[in-house]
């Protein structure tokens, strides 16, 4: 009854003093629409239209029909032809393409002699996605080209191929199928933008106190150290998730973002990873000497693991193996894991109850740390 | 060191505050060093000393926020170290440094510690308007506490300590740093605590703060030195106190500290304060004069402020002079 009315009133307090500083306040509530904004924009995985030059050295209908099968995808544009080799490395200087296809001469006989004829394809691997991108599409393009050839050509020699039963593989994205990148980048972002805003708060929170000595008056009267981390927890988990619905919202509106699982499990996974994020602020809280040191900790621990650590734009299996090890000590790969799988998969409790589970004993952990070494530090 | 009435002590349990070999230890400093106190219920009582000498540390400990090396202190009866949880209901501490929430108002800090600290909701605005009133502070109940005056501050943080009714104030310099109206004030308002019967135990760097309290010790390296009522402390200097007062001081100072029977000598701003063992005026006008200066030379009562200076020095100043302090108690 008294611990009640007590956490009540450090949560009185809390918000007093939140609502009292407007420019944290603006903070806090605008930063992370306008972050998702400008990273739902600015960061774009998609690859269309690469610009592609060719450089058809053979002049051949065959040849003609090759070029043109570039011109009809979607995928390239041809920006332009080429006369040789040389002409492509000034190209890619001033990013006039990002592709060369180089065809040599001789490419219609040998494919008509029913021999294995050869294009060079050139990328430009300064930017790697692109490149990467690029050469997924043309070896795809290639693929299927070849394919078409082999039938044409098997037709003139009189064979049936259908009935030689060929293979044809057809490949499909499920769950992002446009494989757009905001529809794979926002349930990621989300959890990341959460946990800056959680982590960074809470971390500075407890250093105030002791800067301005008001730790030692909460010391002295009857207040419990898990009472005050309840005080200090509750305000900020109802802040983050209101920011946590601001932003689903918002991806929904703004970019057509998917909730296809269940939103009481993606609700769930939130509350245990503000908690987690919240613990962690906390325990930064009880270590850091100064505010500053408090604030750079606070970013250090969340920004940098939250955009490379979990998943949330690379995938975690093309980071290092110790790196990886390191991704479990934090909880945003776990929830990185939930958002999606809800927001994309439509999963439900069976399908992410290990991440669930893992989320809660993080929690548990540490919060329980922080009150152990913030009574530590009391004395 | 010198304790002025140890025998003369009641039994330990009657005291508001007693500590015994109470130490602190930072690293290599050792920043209070053994103290032994006994504060009567009731008394104001001076804890005197200079920057760095325990002050703090020592008040911190008692008001549980800071764990001793060694030793033990009691708050009418219950150890700061073992019961913590019975000693802190009873103190109101007021840390030297402002700890209030400058971004909260008047009211708002007063309610949150009052809350905090279990005062009944029933009359708990009419005690903290009293509280108020009797400080001065009744109309600036919305004003936040970080945009107080540095003397109104003070007089917050001490509603805010006293609102749940403590036995004991432990106050950590609570006048430093304040303008002399509002530290004049700041006593008054400890006058009518003390009238109440609460027991205060103010550390202070002013020695003119010390003359208003019932009892004084003197810190310094962590050690009580001395202690007692301010009349014991300023009998403890011996000898007879002149002051000198001539056209040039700092040359009447060079000439003085070769004068026959001296103990000490000390410059206060223009005035020379010369302690000899007898009560020979004509002996310092006479050493002025070998020295070619004039000046006029005056017997005076000790204050504090010299007492201290004399006794630090004494103190410094080897053992011919500490057994004549030693012998002299209450």
């Amino acid at each position: 009854m008294n611990a009640l009315r007590r956490i009540r009133a450090l949560i009185v307090k809390e918000v007093t003093h939140l609502g009292r500083d407007r420019r944290t306040l603006a903070v806090v509530l605008a930063m992370p629409l306008l972050q998702m904004i400008l990273f739902a924009y600015a960061i774009s995985f998609d690859v269309k239209n690469v610009s592609t030059v060719i450089i058809d050295t053979d002049h051949t209908p065959a040849s003609a029909a090759y070029v043109d099968s570039y011109a009809s995808s979607d995928f390239f544009t041809v920006v332009g032809t080429a006369d040789s080799l040389a002409d492509v490395d000034r190209i890619f200087d001033r990013n006039q393409a990002r592709i060369a296809v180089v065809v040599p001469s001789g490419f219609g006989r040998t494919l008509a002699d029913g021999g294995q004829a050869v294009v060079a394809v050139y990328l430009d691997g300064s930017e790697p996605t692109a490149a990467r991108v690029g050469q997924a599409f043309t070896t795809a393009l290639n693929q299927v080209y070849g394919q078409r050839v082999t039938i044409e050509w098997a037709d003139t020699q009189g064979l049936d191929v259908t009935s030689a039963g060929q293979l044809e593989p057809r490949v499909r994205t499920w769950y992002n199928p446009d494989k757009s990148s905001s529809d794979f980048l926002i349930p990621g972002l989300i959890v990341v933008i959460i946990m800056v805003v959680a982590v960074q708060q809470t971390a500075v929170s407890l250093v105030r106190e002791r800067e301005q000595g008001t730790d030692e008056q909460l010391a002295i009267s009857p207040l419990k150290g898990w009472e005050l981390m309840i005080g200090k927890l509750a305000p900020w988990t109802l802040l983050a998730f209101a920011e946590l619905v601001a932003i689903t919202l918002v991806g929904r509106w703004l970019f057509d973002l998917p909730l296809r699982g269940s939103v009481g499990v993606l609700a769930l996974g939130a509350a245990l990873f503000v908690f987690c994020s919240l613990g962690l602020g906390l325990v930064i809280s009880a270590l850091a000497p100064t505010l500053e040191s408090a604030n750079m900790l606070g970013l250090l621990l969340s920004l940098l693991p939250g955009f490379i650590l979990s998943g949330f734009a690379f995938p975690l299996s093309s980071i290092p193996e110790w790196l990886q090890v390191v991704s479990y000590l934090l909880p945003a790969r776990f929830m990185v894991t939930i958002s999606r799988a809800v927001f994309l998969k439509g999963a439900g409790f069976e399908q992410v109850w290990p991440e669930l589970a893992a989320l809660a004993a993080y929690a548990v952990i540490v919060i329980a740390v922080a009150v152990l070494l913030n009574a530590r530090r009391r004395r | 060191m010198t304790t002025a009435s140890v025998a003369a002590e009641p039994a330990a349990t009657n005291a508001a505050l007693e500590a015994d070999g109470l130490s602190r230890r930072f690293g290599d400093v050792l920043a209070v060093d053994g103290v032994d106190l006994r504060i009567q219920p009731g008394a104001v009582f001076g804890l005197l000393g200079p920057d760095g000498a325990g002050k703090s540390t020592l008040i911190r400990m008692l008001a549980t926020v800071l764990r001793p090396s060694a030793g033990d202190a009691r708050v009418h009866g219950c150890s700061v170290t073992r019961q913590p949880g019975r000693v802190t209901p009873r103190i109101g501490y007021m840390s030297q440094r402002f700890a209030l929430y400058p971004d909260l108002s008047v009211e708002e800090n007063i309610e949150f510690f009052a809350t905090l600290r279990g005062v009944p909701a029933t009359g708990r605005r009419e005690r903290m308007l009293a509280l108020l009133r009797g400080m001065g502070l009744d109309d600036f109940l919305d004003r936040q506490a970080g945009r107080l005056s540095g003397g109104m501050k003070q007089k917050l943080f001490l509603a805010v300590t006293l609102m749940h009714a403590p036995d004991v104030l432990l106050l950590d310099e609570p006048t430093t740093g304040v303008d002399p109206v509002s530290r004049r004030e700041f006593w008054r308002i400890l006058a009518g605590l003390h009238r109440q019967g609460t027991t205060v135990l103010v550390a202070t760097p002013y020695m003119d703060e010390a003359e208003r309290c019932t009892d004084v010790a003197f810190l310094d390296g962590g050690r009580v030195r001395h202690r007692g009522s301010p009349a014991e402390i300023k009998a403890l200097v011996p000898g007879v106190l002149f002051e000198v007062r001539a056209s040039d001081p700092r040359a009447a100072l060079a000439a003085l500290r070769s004068l026959p029977g001296l103990l000490a000598v000390h410059l206060y701003g223009d005035v020379v304060r010369v302690l000899c063992e007898s009560d020979a005026p004509h002996a310092v006008g006479v050493r002025l004069a070998e020295a070619g200066l004039d000046g006029q030379v005056r017997r005076t009562p000790v204050d504090m402020e010299t007492a201290f200076a004399f006794l630090a020095e004494l103190g410094r100043g080897g053992d011919s002079s500490g057994s004549a302090t030693g012998g002299k108690a209450s």
